[in-house]
């Protein structure tokens, strides 16, 4: 198993709950995920799936998490609006920051436009930095649960740590 | 068996403990009309999620989850049951109410005229897995899904017309919310 220093950190704030579907810029953290006990850790099979499953670890009493590549958040949008927004769920979330110029086409369109479709839900954002595992998760749980709905952790290329 | 029988019937079968997932749409209405309860949550949107909801529920906690679901519900999550079915939590009991029919939204035939929900479930993984046909015995049905070791999956038949359709629920989002996350504490 490879250490993630990212989920150690998100671990050490309370959270006891991961769902996601790998991207490679995860693959660290994903790896490490595989480790956690088989109740913390729902390998999904598409994103909205995750961030469903997310809701009822909430309702459950365990703090979530969810991880992803961008282009799965075109996936979570409908729950993400009815079920997070609108019941107030807290749902911290990694998504991989996918898109850039360089990258392939099939991840421009909606990379390019993950912060706008991101502001336009008023879901608070952060893009991570290297050696910010820390700071970062503490900012990414304390934003889910200010008016209790995602939030997001975009991590970049090479900050999977 | 109408869909308020079998809502009726299975709350009835249930302790104050259980966890219940109430499908968006008619069937939540119903559920909540049959017998509000603080561990029922509510579906209001997110069509599709019932099973993942109740996945998340059914990992974390120790009580059994009942997810009421529907068939155009179900199929619109076609993934939840792979979930389910992979993980099998032992805890998670799936009943779909199954009018073969878009009922919330007017009554539009559905797949699962054609498509044999519980066989899929079966092929998923799940542990026990039936279909029940109308007037075929539901309430010895239900009864055997909720004495069967989970994940249990029913396919329920139920009769498409909605004679008296059950109001909106009066409780917002977050009270829905609030109210069942409180009462596991």
């Amino acid at each position: 198993m490879s250490a993630s220093r990212r989920l150690q950190a998100l671990r050490r704030g309370g959270v006891g709950f991961v769902a996601g579907v790998p991207c490679s810029y995860l693959t660290r953290f994903f790896a490490a995920c595989e480790a956690l006990p088989p109740t913390a850790f729902l390998p999904a099979v598409r994103e909205d799936h995750a961030v469903a499953a997310c809701a009822g670890a909430w309702l459950g009493g365990v703090q979530p998490l969810a991880a992803m590549q961008n282009s799965g958040l075109g996936y979570c949008l409908e729950v993400l609006t009815s079920l997070h927004l609108m019941y107030r769920l807290p749902l911290p979330m990694l998504v991989s920051d996918r898109g850039a110029a360089d990258d392939f086409e099939e991840h421009r369109i909606l990379g390019q436009r993950t912060r706008a479709l991101l502001d336009l839900f008023e879901v608070p954002w952060r893009e991570s930095v290297i050696g910010g595992e820390e700071e970062e998760a503490e900012w990414l749980l304390a934003a889910s649960r200010g008016r209790g709905g995602p939030a997001v952790l975009l991590v970049g290329p090479g900050r999977d740590s | 068996m109408t869909r308020a029988e079998v809502i009726a019937k299975v709350l009835g079968l249930l302790g104050e403990e259980d966890l219940v997932v109430a499908a968006d749409g008619a069937i939540a209405r119903e559920a909540y009309r049959a017998l509000d309860r603080p561990r029922t949550f509510y579906m209001l949107g997110s069509m599709g999620q019932v099973a993942s909801i109740a996945l998340g529920l059914a990992m974390t906690r120790l009580e059994r989850v009942v997810a009421l679901d529907g068939d155009g519900n179900l199929l619109m999550g076609f993934g939840g049951l792979a979930l389910v079915g992979g993980l099998k939590p032992k805890n998670l009991y799936h009943l779909v109410l199954d009018n073969g029919a878009y009922a919330t939204t007017g009554g539009q035939p559905a797949l699962s005229r054609q498509v044999d929900l519980a066989a899929v479930a079966a092929a998923a993984g799940y542990a026990w897995a039936r279909r029940c046909h109308a007037s075929e015995g539901e309430s010895t049905a239900l009864e055997q899904w909720l004495a069967a070791t989970g994940p249990a999956f029913l396919d329920v038949a139920i009769g498409a017309d909605d004679p008296y359709p059950a109001p909106r629920i009066p409780l917002t989002p977050e009270e829905m919310a609030r109210r069942f996350r409180r009462s596991l504490q």
